[in-house]
């Protein structure tokens, strides 16, 4: 399996399948005398800017540090709660925990106008 | 023990070198192979240096111009995950074990 | 739902998404400047927009990934923020453009200047979006775009040469103006391929839970459907070419354009350009803000769904609402419609293969689409036809500038 072609930005879903963002990055655990191994995958938090340029993410942290959801760091999703690869990637988390920005703008800002659906 | 780990996005399209410090190629893609409940690194794929080599390999994947043959072959060689030492991973080096003909991307992808 | 009633619906939908302010105005000035003549861009540029918009469908049907989504996964987030960048800021001054040809459909009714229609209009598009279902906006507003069918009476009335109508058909150099030529051609080229349609017909496609079984239905829809649209955008081209060429009239502002059907219709005419004016826009306007909002989500893995309350889908519905408040913004301040329509239809011809090169890849890659890739000559006609475009653009567009 090609981790670059088949995991890294694939779309993460829950069990249920609601979508829970993107693998933005995957944690690789260096061992002594044997291979290195899948640790982890991660979402959200600044991965995104920063695999396009370091400087960017820095800017990115400056901007969000003092309005936001409050959490810049991705979200860590151990590699055992991965159940499933395929067109999307099936993790056993909840929904709840990922995507603070979304809850973030909905909280501030959708949900603040008529007739959002509340 | 300590556990060292490193963000393997980070990893993808960075400039691997000999133990002596000569650029060779890139990171490519990284294959993995299931072992047991696992997913366990198997080999690195590197590919050609430079600029215009990536941007001809981007270009080569044009369906008319992959079916015409031009403009001519992306080269990538895949290592044995052993050979790399990743602890500092924005400078990916060979291990000094490594034999020096062996480290030379030579074979067309 | 029957097939054949999916068929007809489809159809209805391209067509409502083919005609828009930028295919009006960019054929009526060609017909209007050089009589028959540029017949031969609008052909190309329909030719090129049914493999791609079938294409879109294949891809959703096969693989269940939109455009954006598989354009992440295979090319990477720098590839992805680029196609994001440049769709993004075309889309922008497309959107600007369909708001004003709304606002200037209700100023030739009413008289009011576009600048106060603005605010209105936007809010109308936006409210659309923020309480429809993406299939009221789907069949609703391309339904109504059939008003636009005045072009092809008021045409036929004209009773046009055949003979030099197909001339036109044919690709030919010009004998006068040749920047002029080039830069509508190309501006013809770009309302003809816009990459907002066929993003929105593979997000509609997923939306709608197209399958392997949707490949023959989607095959029909975007071949009838575009080149219905072509007719009528050619209808467009023609009325122009029978009224204003003869006596070298080149409108300079919307009101003109409106006099087009005036000719053929009379009084209803007026009425009826408004009309088409009105709706096409507003169809163009939920399709590109839409596609821009799917953009976003799809590519950095937010929900998305135009069927998914606003809640459910917070930063998607920020996108489309940022876009919309923007752009009305934009033409309060009195921006010149017309020549946006003429300037951002060219730039999205120079941008084509930005767009078009990473798709075809994809479309010929087995991991997304199996045994269902692009046949040969659908990739050899996109690649020509999207480097001829970017390559007059790129002459074009700076030599207009200059003269313009």
């Amino acid at each position: 399996m090609e981790v670059g072609r088949q995991i890294l930005d694939q779309q993460l879903v829950d069990k249920t399948g609601l979508g829970v963002g993107k693998v933005d990055g995957i944690m690789l655990e260096l061992r002594n005398g044997a291979a290195p191994r899948i640790s982890a995958v991660l979402t959200g938090g600044h991965l995104f800017a920063r695999r396009l340029h370091p400087r960017l993410e820095r800017w990115a942290r400056r901007l969000t540090r003092n309005w936001g959801p409050g959490k810049p760091e991705p979200l860590r999703i151990p590699w055992s709660k991965v159940m499933k690869i395929g067109v999307d990637v099936k993790v056993d988390i909840d929904a709840a925990d990922a995507m603070p920005w979304e809850h973030w703008v909905r909280d501030r800002i959708i949900g603040r106008i008529p007739g959002s659906g509340s | 023990m300590t556990i060292r780990e490193v963000p393997l996005e980070q990893l993808l399209g960075r400039v691997v070198r000999t133990a002596a410090g000569r650029p060779v190629g890139c990171i490519e893609e990284v294959r993995v192979r299931p072992d047991g409940n696992d997913y366990v690194v198997d080999e690195f794929v590197i590919g050609e240096l430079g600029f215009l080599a990536k941007l001809s390999a981007m270009v080569a994947q044009l369906p008319t111009l992959k079916a015409l043959g031009l403009p001519g072959r992306y080269r990538t060689r895949a290592i044995p995950w052993s050979w790399l030492d990743l602890s500092d991973f924005e400078r990916p080096r060979f291990r000094s074990a490594v034999p020096d003909e062996d480290r030379k991307p030579s074979s067309p992808a | 739902m029957s097939k054949l009633l999916k068929i007809a619906l489809g159809i209805f939908t391209s067509i409502g998404g083919f005609l828009e302010v930028g295919a009006i105005a960019t054929t009526a000035q060609a017909g209007a400047a050089f009589g028959f003549r540029l017949i031969w861009a609008v052909v190309l540029g329909t030719i090129c927009v049914i493999f791609l918009v079938e294409m879109s469908g294949r891809l959703a049907a096969v693989s269940r990934h939109t455009i954006k989504d598989a354009l992440r996964e295979r090319f990477g987030p720098r590839i992805f923020l680029l196609t994001l960048v440049s769709d993004g800021v075309i889309n922008l001054l497309v959107l600007a453009a369909e708001i004003g040809g709304m606002s200037l459909a209700l100023q030739l009714v009413t008289g009011i200047s576009f600048r106060w229609w603005a605010v209105p209009v936007g809010f109308l598009t936006w409210l659309l979006l923020w309480k429809g279902s993406f299939s009221l906006i789907e069949n609703g507003v391309s339904l109504l775009g059939m008003v636009a069918v005045a072009f092809l009476v008021g045409a036929v009335m004209l009773d046009p040469p055949l003979n030099a109508m197909v001339r036109g058909a044919w690709p030919s150099l010009p004998t006068e103006r040749p920047v002029h030529y080039w830069f509508t051609a190309v501006s013809i080229l770009g309302a003809a391929i816009s990459p907002y349609l066929f993003y929105f017909y593979s997000a509609g496609a997923i939306e709608d839970h197209w399958d392997e079984d949707e490949i023959g239905v989607n095959r029909a829809v975007a071949t009838v459907g575009m080149s219905f649209g072509a007719i009528l955008a050619i209808a467009v081209l023609v009325v122009a070419a029978m009224v204003f060429h003869p006596h070298g009239i080149e409108p300079e502002r919307y009101e003109q354009v409106a006099l087009l059907l005036t000719s053929p219709l009379g009084r209803w005419g007026f009425y009826l350009f408004a009309a088409t004016l009105l709706v096409s826009c507003l169809g163009a306007a939920l399709e590109i803000s839409l596609a821009t909002a799917y953009s976003f989500a799809q590519g950095l893995g937010w929900n998305w769904g135009e069927d998914v309350r606003p809640r459910d889908a917070a930063r998607f519905s920020l996108v489309y609402t940022v876009m919309i408040a923007l752009t009305s913004l934009l033409m309060v301040a009195g921006i010149d419609p017309l020549k946006l329509t003429l300037f951002s239809m060219a730039l999205t011809s120079l941008t084509l293969p930005i767009v078009t090169f990473p798709f075809l890849i994809l479309m010929n890659d087995r991991d997304y689409v199996g045994e269902y890739g692009n046949h040969w000559i659908g990739n050899l006609a996109v690649i020509a036809i999207s480097l001829l475009a970017s390559i007059i653009a790129l002459v074009a567009i700076p030599l207009q500038l200059m003269g313009g």
